[in-house]
């Protein structure tokens, strides 16, 4: 018993650290723009599915597939951006429902090209596992883990040190401020945005290496991601990645203790009662109450 | 904070009772056109496809309810629809309730479920839409687990069907339709009503300014929770009616995303800040994507209804009927 309890504490641990790349994607573009983008789990998605062409139709490593999944979410991101930035009246209600119409026309793109069946890698040296008695781990998600931390910590160091990083947190904290300061608001936002596509980029890749795509799944990882953010509250990367452990220690524990169907409604309990109860997350600072 | 924009603000008193000549013409016209399928006696193909239709219509009605005068943008009606479907089906197969009992019982059922959601009324747009995502999700897993009372995966068989009323059968194709045609009709005077009230036109001051209009002393969450019932219960009662039209409920399909997703673009596209939009909508959008789309595309069909939404938000976020009156408001000061 203890072994499977250990078991699902670090399997937990390292699908939360995927969870938390998703969602600081998310997290980014919302916190600079207040614009929640309901396509941010089909852009992972796009990326995940780039992973498969590369793996499955030209024979490579799926983590060489990293610039072509950055090229392509890059793209569709500038598009969305571009879209969103032509809304003009009550823009967030609008470009919630426009977000969520580009996150159908992905899904189901995906669906024509890839059909509905289920993807994984193949590589053998990603599915192998690193066993440490008692518990062991696939490499594949051992690798995506890592990937996770570095890239947190790279966030981290750009946010608060590069000058890009810091008219993002201006603008997100002011918008009006940051203007009177030179701070263009639209090249900013773009920025957050195509920072938030190249962590869905990262994520993507990252999740076939280590899970099972379909097309369905796009919409699932965005309420994850959400579940994360209101879990975190907003402004704090270490929150966010704190909040996506946490999650996916509580997901795998409920698969443990109690069945793989209730999983599912373990994350929206949670979601429902820290955003009823906790406006402010269980780490964040702002409030968010209208 | 949206800025207070021309468009969307309540038309003038003396200008809506100069077109009520029109309006009378117009819900005449509809009336017949509603009528048409029958008096030419369609298929029962086409019967079918236009009862799905009016479902569909009902709660994108429920939906634009909630979304117009409310504000609020909801991506959860399927549990509405799940709620109502479900207890009327209970109440009338295990019960043995009359049908024509259980199917309000079955909308005032899901009203009551979504006492649950009260308290997501005081969270901002964003934030609502996510809340009760979740919350039909809730809905969708409870269903499934709860097979003692729901039949679990397998869902309910032999659902009880809808009655005869004076010589007319409701369970045939063309009962059906009548049936729906009727509660479609009464659904839209009764959110023509509210609209009209002073409580329509405190939410619609509300979904403008909500800061505004709290200091006002308009008691905002109270006005959105009563919005919140109607909806829920609008679709609820759309849910019990489909379900005793095809006598068979599952928890994916009763709770299926298709229920929260389909009312938004049939509501979208059609002009969700009026009361005919909706309904235009639905049936425009369903029986788009059930003939052209599907025999175009047979797998991922509603890429196209995708495409229809983000060009809808970019080109006519008030929808056709917008775009319409924009043209005719154009025609008018030329």
């Amino acid at each position: 018993m203890i072994e499977l309890l250990l078991q699902a504490l670090f399997s937990g641990l390292l699908v939360g650290g995927v969870y938390a790349l998703v969602a600081l994607g998310l997290a980014i573009s919302f916190g600079a723009m207040r614009i929640i983008n309901l396509a941010h789990g089909e852009l992972v998605l796009l990326a995940a599915y780039c992973a498969y062409v590369v793996e499955a139709r030209a024979g490579l490593d799926p983590y060489l597939a990293i610039p072509l999944a950055l090229v392509v979410v890059t793209l569709v991101c500038t598009a969305v951006f571009l879209m969103i930035d032509r809304i003009r009246d009550h823009r967030e209600l609008n470009s919630l429902i426009l977000t969520f119409g580009v996150g159908i026309v992905l899904t189901n793109a995906i669906l024509l090209v890839f059909a509905s069946d289920v993807r994984t890698t193949s590589s053998p040296v990603l599915q192998d596992a690193t066993v440490l008695e008692p518990i062991y781990a696939m490499n594949g998600e051992l690798i995506a883990f890592a990937l996770s931390l570095v890239l947190m910590v790279a966030l981290w160091w750009w946010l608060r040190k590069s000058w890009y990083g810091r008219a993002v947190r201006a603008v997100s904290s002011n918008r009006a401020a940051a203007t009177l300061m030179g701070i263009s608001p639209v090249r900013t936002e773009l920025t957050a945005f195509l920072v938030a596509g190249a962590l869905a980029s990262f994520a993507g890749v990252a999740l076939f290496t280590m899970s099972v795509v379909q097309p369905a799944l796009g919409h699932a990882l965005t309420v994850k991601a959400f579940i994360v953010t209101v879990l975190a509250g907003v402004g704090s990367i270490p929150g966010v990645f704190l909040a996506a452990i946490l999650l996916g220690i509580t997901e795998a524990l409920t698969v443990t203790l109690a069945s793989s169907a209730l999983q599912e409604l373990v994350g929206m309990v949670l979601f429902l009662l820290v955003l009823f109860l906790l406006p402010n997350g269980l780490f964040g600072a702002r409030a968010r109450r209208g | 904070m949206t800025p207070l924009t021309p468009t969307a603000l309540p038309r003038g008193g003396a200008a809506s009772r100069a077109a009520l000549p029109g309006k009378a013409a117009l819900a005449a016209g509809l009336l017949v056109l509603a009528l048409l399928p029958v008096m030419t006696g369609a298929s029962n193909y086409m019967l079918g496809l236009l009862i799905s239709a009016l479902i569909l219509a009902g709660i994108a009605l429920a939906w634009a309810l909630l979304g117009n005068l409310g504000g609020m943008v909801s991506f959860g009606h399927a549990a509405f629809f799940g709620v109502g479907g479900y207890a009327s089906a209970l109440l009338s197969g295990k019960l043995d309730l009359p049908v024509l009992l259980t199917v309000p019982a079955g909308g005032l059922i899901a009203a009551a479920a979504s006492l649950a959601m009260l308290p997501a009324l005081r969270l901002s747009g964003p934030y609502f839409a996510l809340a009760i995502l979740a919350y039909a999700q809730i809905f969708r897993i409870l269903a499934t687990e709860a097979s003692w009372l729901t039949g679990g995966g397998a869902g309910l068989q032999g659902i009880p069907g809808l009655p005869s009323v004076f010589g007319l059968d409701l369970a045939s194709r063309t009962g059906s339709y009548l049936l729906l045609v009727a509660i479609v009709t009464l659904c839209a005077l009764a959110y023509a009503a509210v609209r009209r009230s002073p409580v329509g036109l405190a939410l619609r001051a509300i979904a403008e300014s909500e800061d505004a209009t709290r200091v006002v002393g308009v008691n905002s969450i109270l006005l959105k929770s009563m919005m919140l019932l109607l909806s829920a219960f609008i679709a609820g009662v759309f849910g019990a009616l489909n379900a005793h039209i095809i006598g068979f409920l599952e928890p994916e399909y009763a709770f299926s995303g298709i229920w929260s997703l389909m009312p938004i673009i049939a509501a979208i596209f059609g002009g969700y800040r009026t009361v005919i939009g909706p309904i235009g909508g639905a049936v425009i959008i369903y029986l788009f994507d059930q003939v052209v789309a599907k025999g175009l595309i047979a797998v991922g069909h509603q890429i196209i209804l995708g495409i229809v939404l983000v060009v809808m938000v970019l080109a006519a976020p008030n929808g056709l009927l917008g775009l319409i009156r924009a043209k005719g408001d154009r025609d008018a000061a030329a």
